[in-house]
């Protein structure tokens, strides 16, 4: 076989999540993890990690933007179709979802690469959904009642939902490189700088490693993409780390192995299993976990077809949104990633009060007034 | 050292269940009284010490059983 430049692209992709797969797992690295130990324990040591992760690939996807090495423009993040109630409700399923699913689509990935089973059946279950969601039978409900709404950002004049477009658009003055080298450095400083002042995150190695790692293979995926995989001959899609749509391509891919091309997004799910399983080999930390318990199966269940469908209608997870689609500055990206974040700490309140109320409706409302009212919840 | 007024199994269960469980259990309890709690996720490992350290409940014991993981809390 000849290798050609998608061979060589998802090779690269498939190292770099290897290394991304140990590290997520040594480190405990987990979006829905970080919310938890917010919520629950008032901890934000794991969700600083994850600001860090996003201020990191801020930093680093813009100086390769603005020095003009990587065309972020052409990535599926920052586009004038701005799908405001696509981000807002799939985030918030997303966010339920991976909070059901006992995490998100990344973590599923590494829990799966470590013998948990339950993370397969939700890797399964998330990735049909996927696919479903993208060009099958829930993809009619996504086209036909999610797109029509979506703003033309192009027909008010404004070209993209970047940050710094948005705001020339907004306040009527034209926005040069100036002002978005000046804008970049803002933000990346914003995110890394409140991780930094968070005592959970300096204090812990782990929740450093976590973040910075995190964030280094986000740049480092739009350098595999967008400047090694640069060929116009041949050319790949620009894209970074995300795991809800290509865990789908991963499970159609093996499938039809014999008539399929693998691409990047195939090759980084396969990576993050395997670089989480040979860290399990490694530090002897590797087994084989089931279902014991029927509520919590169907809420797996459940949980997978809610990141499946929300990730693919909000155009990505946590990484994919919350960190790669953060990084280019999209607005919809902030949006989808701080819905992802207000339905994993509803549901969490939801399930804390499900405990001893008697009502889904009473546990919920519980649950809302926790999130309005923070000093007053338990 | 193995007495304690309640105990809760969570076996089976992944982040967010034991601990969102445990926290209900402790809020139940006496100031003093002790909760052991049994799992089988290895994240419970660095999620329950976190736990006790952050929310002011002594972590008394920590030990592996078998295939699970045994704690007592003492309620703070």
């Amino acid at each position: 076989m000849e290798l050609t430049n998608i061979h060589l692209v998802a090779g690269a992709g498939f190292l770099l999540a290897m290394v991304l797969g140990a590290v997520m797992n040594r480190t405990n690295f987990c979006t829905m993890g970080a919310v938890s130990d917010w919520v629950n324990m008032g901890l934000n040591g794991r969700f600083a990690a994850w600001v860090l992760a996003m201020g990191i690939a801020v930093a680093g996807a813009q100086v390769l933007e603005l020095l003009g090495l990587v065309d972020l423009q052409s990535s599926i993040y920052r586009t004038a179709n701005f799908g405001w109630l696509g981000y807002m409700v799939g985030g918030l399923l997303f966010g339920i979802g991976m909070t059901l699913a006992g995490g998100c689509g990344q973590r599923s990935l590494v829990r799966l690469g470590s013998g948990n089973l339950k993370s397969l059946v939700v890797v399964l279950v998330l990735g049909i959904t996927a696919y479903a969601t993208l060009g099958g039978i829930l993809g009619l409900l996504r086209v036909n009642y999610f797109g029509p709404v979506a703003i033309d950002l192009a027909s008010h004049g404004v070209e993209d939902q970047g940050l710094a477009t948005l705001l020339g658009g907004l306040s009527g003055m034209a926005v040069g490189s100036g002002m978005r080298w000046l804008i970049a450095a803002l933000v990346a400083l914003l995110l890394i700088g409140w991780a930094l002042r968070q005592p959970a995150l300096r204090s812990s190695v782990d929740n450093l490693l976590g973040g910075i790692v995190t964030g280094l293979c986000v740049v480092g995926a739009w350098v595999i993409t967008g400047v090694y995989g640069l060929d116009d001959f041949d050319p790949v899609r620009v894209e970074s780390l995300t795991f809800i749509a290509p865990t789908g391509n991963t499970i159609n891919y093996a499938m039809t192995f014999t008539g399929a091309t693998i691409n990047f997004g195939i090759a980084v799910v396969l990576g993050m299993i395997a670089g989480s399983f040979l860290y399990a080999l490694l530090s002897r930390s590797f087994r084989i976990e089931t279902f014991t318990d029927r509520t919590d199966m169907c809420n797996h269940l459940i949980g997978a077809v809610l990141m499946g469908f929300g990730g693919v209608l909000a155009l990505g997870c946590t990484i994919g949104q919350g960190v790669s689609g953060v990084s280019t500055l999209a607005a919809g990206s902030f949006v989808a990633m701080i819905c992802i974040v207000i339905g994993c700490a509803l549901t969490l309140k939801v399930q804390y009060h499900l405990m001893d109320e008697p009502g889904f409706f009473r546990a919920l409302l519980r649950g809302i007034a926790d999130l309005l009212m923070p000093w007053r919840a338990d | 050292m193995t007495e304690f007024t309640r105990e809760l199994d969570t076996s089976g269960l992944n982040c967010p269940m034991p601990i969102l469980r445990t926290k209900k259990a402790l809020k139940d309890l006496q100031s003093g009284e002790i909760l052991k709690v049994v799992a089988t996720d290895p994240g419970t490992v660095k999620d329950m010490e976190a736990f006790a350290k952050q929310t002011g409940n002594a972590l008394l014991e920590a030990s592996t059983e078998g295939d699970s993981f045994i704690y007592r809390l003492q309620k703070g």
